[in-house]
């Protein structure tokens, strides 16, 4: 890890550069932006555990909801009382400064992060024990169950939603809305990027992967396979907490099982795009994310109504053409641009035997 | 890893390419058409209400576009609408609605199907100065926020019920009454509710069971127990089109006996078709009814949309439709007003709409809501085995007595 190759410093630094110009580039699309940096957080950190540590999680989306619905009652509850604010549907209506604004999701963005990290430690001691289906099932359900117990708490306005603190008006610029929440996405983007390939870089990896190919190994081999797997989820649920703020900041409006705990969408949209781009792969998950979000955008306008048809269909064909994804299926055609070596005698020995 | 790079250089090209050759927007006023935008529930849970909403568009498109069109400047336009599907979800349709203004250049956008939805969209068009003309939307909270580019055909969801409630009052002696509510958690719902507890409050009535049901109503069993086991002398449950085919089918099953049965969307559910005489004697809120007596140059009355609707779409039009089509009839009002195709000059235009339309008079209040028609009561009645949507209250328009209390299921035939 210590020095960084130059065609790599090339590539990372060519896409930086791209990631702050696009949104003056393509100023009309700010906000599909947003969303692409928001699932390929959402892709990039669900890998690590159903790419890396193989535990399918359908649960990330519990710390994505939790995270939004905590930016936004931090955002109002520092400078309003947050039960009037969400009083029958939102009818008060209070008016952040400016300053107030930009503090209170400051603050709230922290919070959001930290409560689902400290809910994953918790969550994860108790149900990481299950493997394989049962730890998938379970997590499904913890995204429904919060969803459910969320559209049911009057705090946080229950089944009417809660609108979020509309951006300061005293900033005419209309654009102004659009860049701050793609620059924070970006930021996130970056820092979750850097601490997914620093993990990829360490023993903690390894650690994983061993969890996932025998953890009865793993563990006779001495690791301590639950503290890890909690770390790991840890780690996932810090940056979906991020990303959760950063939406419900945007979208401007939560509602407890459509917008916050959307483990329909969202939830589903996770894995997919992982599984897409190549799970277990660092850069799998950036590249499901794109190109799913450029067929979503691109081709469900035009085939209105038939939308989730053309989703089953893709994900018919990504299953059944590439199970490994699109990086998985570049890697075994082409081994050698992966840094793999291949033996030529022992491929040719094990062709024989099968 | 060279080649990887390439390979890296290219798509990413790529996208830049073709992100770059889409943004060339399209403008609000394209040749002879004013564009509006609309992001509308194809599928997802709303669907059904969401096709209501888009055929009513659909159709007052048509007929502006057949008999002249909107006269701007001299000059003559026609209607033409972009639609996306928001698959009933908020946040989609928060998104479409950034993309309509952003990349269609839409400058006028019609409102989605649901208060949640209108909720999401709103402070996108508020943003971006855009005139909205809404017509499903109903959640009392759109109307507090202080939007000012945002009006609603329609009378708030607080209102919907709150007259059932004095019918049940009125019906008891002038008694407080009590009541048992089931809602779905939605922001429509729940404002219904709302109406609902300040009417208890007003009258010293009493809620003695008040369920929240969840969204993709199916089942309501539970709550249907209860009132099986407290007997309230008034039900009342709201959960969209979903909401009121359960409740009928659950409570024909069950066979609970209650006095009276408030809905909402009876008749975009087609109750009185969909279950004929089981769904006899519930009592709908609805926006617009076909008998009312409101006119128009453009669908005539109330009656004579409800036979071209159905010519053209095969069923009876629900007031989902009504008021759709009737929102297009105040942007064209307010784009000749206005003679400009300036959003400012438009929004004022909107701000100060007085007319009669075949779906009711619209003139908005200051927080966009209309404030010039009044809520109808309708019962389902049936002759033999045909049923209808019979007029109650109020007076004005009641084609029929309104029937009081419900006969038993042991007495039903």
């Amino acid at each position: 890890m210590t020095a960084i190759k130059q065609k790599d410093l090339i590539l990372y630094s060519g896409l930086i550069i791209l990631g702050l110009a696009a949104p003056y580039l393509f100023s009309a699309f700010k906000v599909q932006l947003t969303y692409l940096c928001v699932l390929i957080i959402l892709a990039m950190t669900w890998n690590l555990q159903g790419g890396e540590m193989g535990y399918n999680s359908f649960g990330n989306i519990l710390f994505y909801g939790l995270g939004m619905y905590l930016t936004a009652s931090v955002q109002v509850g520092m400078f309003f009382p947050l039960a009037e604010w969400t009083e029958s549907g939102g009818e008060k209506t209070f008016v952040h400064t400016t300053a107030q604004y930009f503090q209170g999701i400051g603050v709230g963005l922290l919070v959001a992060a930290i409560v689902p990290t400290i809910v994953a430690g918790a969550i994860g001691y108790a149900i990481l024990g299950l493997r394989g289906h049962y730890f998938a099932i379970c997590t499904l359900g913890l995204g429904i169950a919060a969803g459910e117990i969320a559209g049911g708490i009057e705090i946080i306005g229950a089944g009417q939603g809660f609108t979020t603190p509309p951006f300061p008006a005293e900033i005419v610029d209309p654009e102004a809305r659009g860049q701050f929440f793609y620059f924070l996405s970006f930021l996130v983007l970056v820092l979750a990027f850097v601490f997914v390939k620093y993990i990829y870089g360490s023993r903690f990896r390894l650690i994983l992967n061993a969890i996932r190919d025998n953890e009865d190994k793993a563990e006779a081999m001495g690791i301590q396979t639950m503290k890890y797997k909690i770390v790991g989820w840890m780690c996932s649920a810090f940056f979906c907490g991020l990303a959760g703020g950063i939406m419900g900041g945007l979208i401007g409006y939560i509602d407890s099982t459509d917008v916050a705990f959307d483990g329909r969408e969202m939830g589903v949209f996770m894995v997919l795009m992982a599984i897409l781009g190549g799970k277990g792969t660092l850069w799998g998950p950036v590249i499901g994310a794109t190109l799913f979000h450029f067929f979503k955008e691109g081709l469900w306008t035009f085939i209105l109504g038939w939308q989730y048809v053309a989703l089953g269909v893709l994900i018919v064909v990504i299953v059944v053409y590439f199970p490994e994804g699109l990086m998985g299926w570049l890697r075994e055609k082409y081994p050698e641009r992966f840094g793999e070596v291949i033996d030529e005698k022992d491929r040719k020995a094990q062709v024989e035997i099968k | 890893m060279n080649k990887l790079v390439k390979l890296f250089t290219i798509f990413i090209s790529a996208i830049t390419l073709t992100l770059a050759s889409i943004s060339s927007s399209f403008a609000k006023v394209e040749g002879e058409y004013i564009v509006l935008g609309s992001a509308i529930s194809l599928t997802g849970k709303y669907s059904s209400n969401g096709v209501h909403t888009q055929n009513g568009y659909n159709m007052a498109v048509d007929r502006i576009n057949k008999m002249g069109g909107v006269k701007v400047g001299g000059k003559s336009y026609k209607f033409e609408i972009i639609y996306y599907d928001d698959e009933s979800n908020p946040k989609r349709a928060a998104q479409l609605a950034e993309r309509l203004i952003k990349q269609d250049g839409v400058h006028y956008m019609l409102g989605p199907y649901s208060s949640g939805l209108t909720k999401a969209i709103a402070p996108v068009t508020e943003k971006y100065k855009i005139p909205m003309v809404e017509a499903n939307g109903a959640s009392r909270s759109l109307f507090t926020k202080g939007y000012k580019y945002l009006f609603a055909v329609l009378s708030p969801a607080n209102q919907y019920l709150e007259v059932a409630i004095d019918l049940a009052v009125e019906k008891n002696g002038g008694k407080p009454v009590k009541i048992a509510q089931a809602f779905e958690q939605d922001a429509f719902s729940q404002d219904v509710r709302l109406g609902i507890l300040d009417a208890a409050k007003r009258t010293g009535s009493k809620i003695i069971i008040d369920d929240k049901l969840p969204k993709e109503l199916n089942d309501m069993a539970a709550t249907l127990a209860k009132v099986k086991a407290v007997k309230p002398d008034v039900l009342v449950v709201s959960g969209h089109t979903k909401g009121a085919l359960t409740a009928i089918r659950q409570i024909s099953e069950m066979k609970v006996d209650v006095p009276m049965l408030a809905m909402t969307h009876c008749d975009a559910a087609k109750l009185s078709k969909q279950h004929g005489k089981k769904s006899e004697y519930a009592l709908c809120a609805s926006q617009w009814h076909k008998n009312l007596s409101y006119k128009d140059k453009f669908f005539g009355s109330g009656k004579k949309y409800d036979k071209d609707f159905k010519k053209e779409f095969g069923y009876a039009p629900p007031y989902q439709s009504a008021e759709s089509s009737a929102a297009l009839l105040v942007f064209k009002d307010a784009f000749e007003r206005a003679n400009s195709f300036d959003r400012d000059k438009v929004r004022d235009a909107l701000k100060t709409t007085e007319m009669q339309t075949f779906y009711g008079n619209i003139k908005f209040g200051p927080g966009g809501q209309n404030v010039a028609k009044p809520m109808i009561l309708f019962q389902v009645r049936c002759k033999g085995d045909v049923c209808e949507n019979k007029v109650v209250a109020p007076t004005k328009w009641a084609s029929d007595k309104f029937y009081h209390p419900i006969p038993k299921w042991s007495e039903r035939s």
